[in-house]
């Protein structure tokens, strides 16, 4: 249950649940019209295709917003932390108001469980910052599932104008079950092969699939650098063999690394190392070049599942 | 064939020498010690520059960049200069993706590297 501290503390988290364009564009203005009338800075990262309406709702304050197209930024789920942590930043000492908006209908069954991830991290990665945070959802086009998440991952909720504590939010904190839900199995003709030290095998065999699924050269090499720091993971960790599978369908290629090493930062990867830090380099990469990333991870071992669309997509939302 | 070679040369430039360290092959987890063994010795000669020319390696991971983020630190403390030269779209892409690139200057040729 949240209780009264959740209500007054500094780190503000809220779910808004809307159901017309209209309503959208009045609330979450608002918002950002609340935030500026403080002196706060204002970023909006949602679907380019509501953006202008937002802009327009805004008026004459839309250019002291500042807006990124969610579909481009949240592509993989796993980037949102790191960028909005960058803009709280660029603006230290201030409270900042973000609107961010992660989940929309046409996102993969496995796109919705980690940027569900996402929401629930938001609370871990910005529970000292003094921030506002709001996330709206588009209860019409949205399953009841996804919306009893949003209800699990935020403090507070925005509905029909009214603010409440969600009655299912949890302290301490915890991730929905649905986001780690065993992860199907790989196809029968995905690819198979055990490595120990020889990751150039790896990061060929990485290359030639990529290539044969139809990967541009830029994204193949992406692909073979997320595979090679996993596979790196398994030498520094672990006393024993890693598993590379591959696999591909006609929208996109996923490959797959099983080893027995266990990853309990549950925000590895969605922190900007130093520049001059001398790890935590791995998993931050992969996420920079991955459209979307799965991790599962307990004694037993980790499995880490890379996936790179192979055609453009239409934009979401 | 070796996954990773290096050669070191020292080149005189205008009268000022500087320490030329080429990388050819893939560099990763598993030789890193061996690259960071050769960056080591070059550093402690306390060359004024060193430029690693990086045009002959296909691939470098987060360990092999580390090596050379270290070396940076050794030439910054005294008072030495590293750059890195030529460095092919995957591993600049990598560079900037980690931020090392602001770290350390990242020219187009060892020549322009040479120039400053």
């Amino acid at each position: 249950m949240a209780d009264s501290a959740t209500l007054t503390r500094a780190f503000r988290h809220v779910g808004f649940f809307y159901r017309t364009e209209d309503e959208y564009a009045a609330t979450v203005a608002g918002f950002l019209r609340d935030g500026l009338a403080a002196g706060d800075p204002a970023f909006a990262a949602i679907p380019a295709v509501r953006i202008e309406l937002v802009r327009g709702a805004l008026g004459a304050d839309a250019p002291r917003v500042q807006f990124a197209d969610m579909t481009e930024m949240g592509r993989n789920p796993a980037r949102i932390i790191p960028r909005v942590r960058a803009f709280a930043t660029e603006h230290a000492g201030r409270r900042v108001r973000y609107v961010g908006e992660p989940i929309w209908g046409s996102r993969s069954p496995a796109e919705l469980r980690e940027a569900t991830r996402h929401e629930a991290l938001i609370n871990v990665a910005f529970a000292d910052a003094d921030a506002d945070i709001l996330c709206p959802y588009d209860t019409t086009g949205l399953s009841p599932a996804i919306i009893d998440d949003a209800m699990r991952t935020h403090p507070l909720l925005l509905s029909d104008g009214v603010h409440e504590a969600s009655p299912m939010y949890t302290v301490p904190f915890r991730i929905p079950s649905s986001c780690s839900l065993p992860l199907p199995a790989p196809p029968h003709d995905a690819m198979f092969h055990t490595y120990r030290r020889d990751l150039s095998e790896v990061r060929a065999l990485v290359l030639k699939h990529a290539r044969d699924a139809g990967l541009t050269d830029s994204r193949a090499n992406d692909l073979v650098l997320a595979v090679s720091e996993v596979a790196a993971n398994t030498l520094r960790h672990t006393q024993s063999e890693g598993i590379l599978v591959i696999w591909h369908d006609p929208d996109e290629i996923v490959c797959e690394i099983h080893d027995e090493g266990t990853i309990t930062d549950p925000l590895a990867g969605r922190r900007r190392p130093a520049p001059d830090s001398l790890g935590g380099h791995g998993l931050w990469l992969v996420h920079q070049v991955c459209d979307l990333v799965e991790l599962r991870s307990d004694q037993s071992g980790t499995t880490i599942r890379m996936h790179m669309a192979i055609r453009p997509r239409p934009a979401g939302g | 064939m070796d996954l990773l070679t290096t050669s070191v040369a020292t080149v005189d430039s205008d009268g000022e020498p500087y320490t030329l360290v080429e990388v050819v092959g893939e560099a990763d987890v598993t030789n890193c010690d061996a690259l960071r063994e050769v960056l080591e010795a070059e550093v402690a000669k306390q060359p004024r520059t060193m430029i690693i020319d990086l045009s002959g390696l296909r691939f470098m991971d987060s360990s092999a960049l580390h090596v050379i983020l270290r070396a940076n630190r050794s030439m910054d403390r005294q008072g030495g200069v590293l750059a890195l030269a030529s460095p092919r779209e995957p591993v600049a892409k990598m560079l900037r993706l980690t931020a090392a690139d602001q770290l350390i200057p990242v020219y187009a040729s060892v020549s322009e590297a040479t120039a400053g």
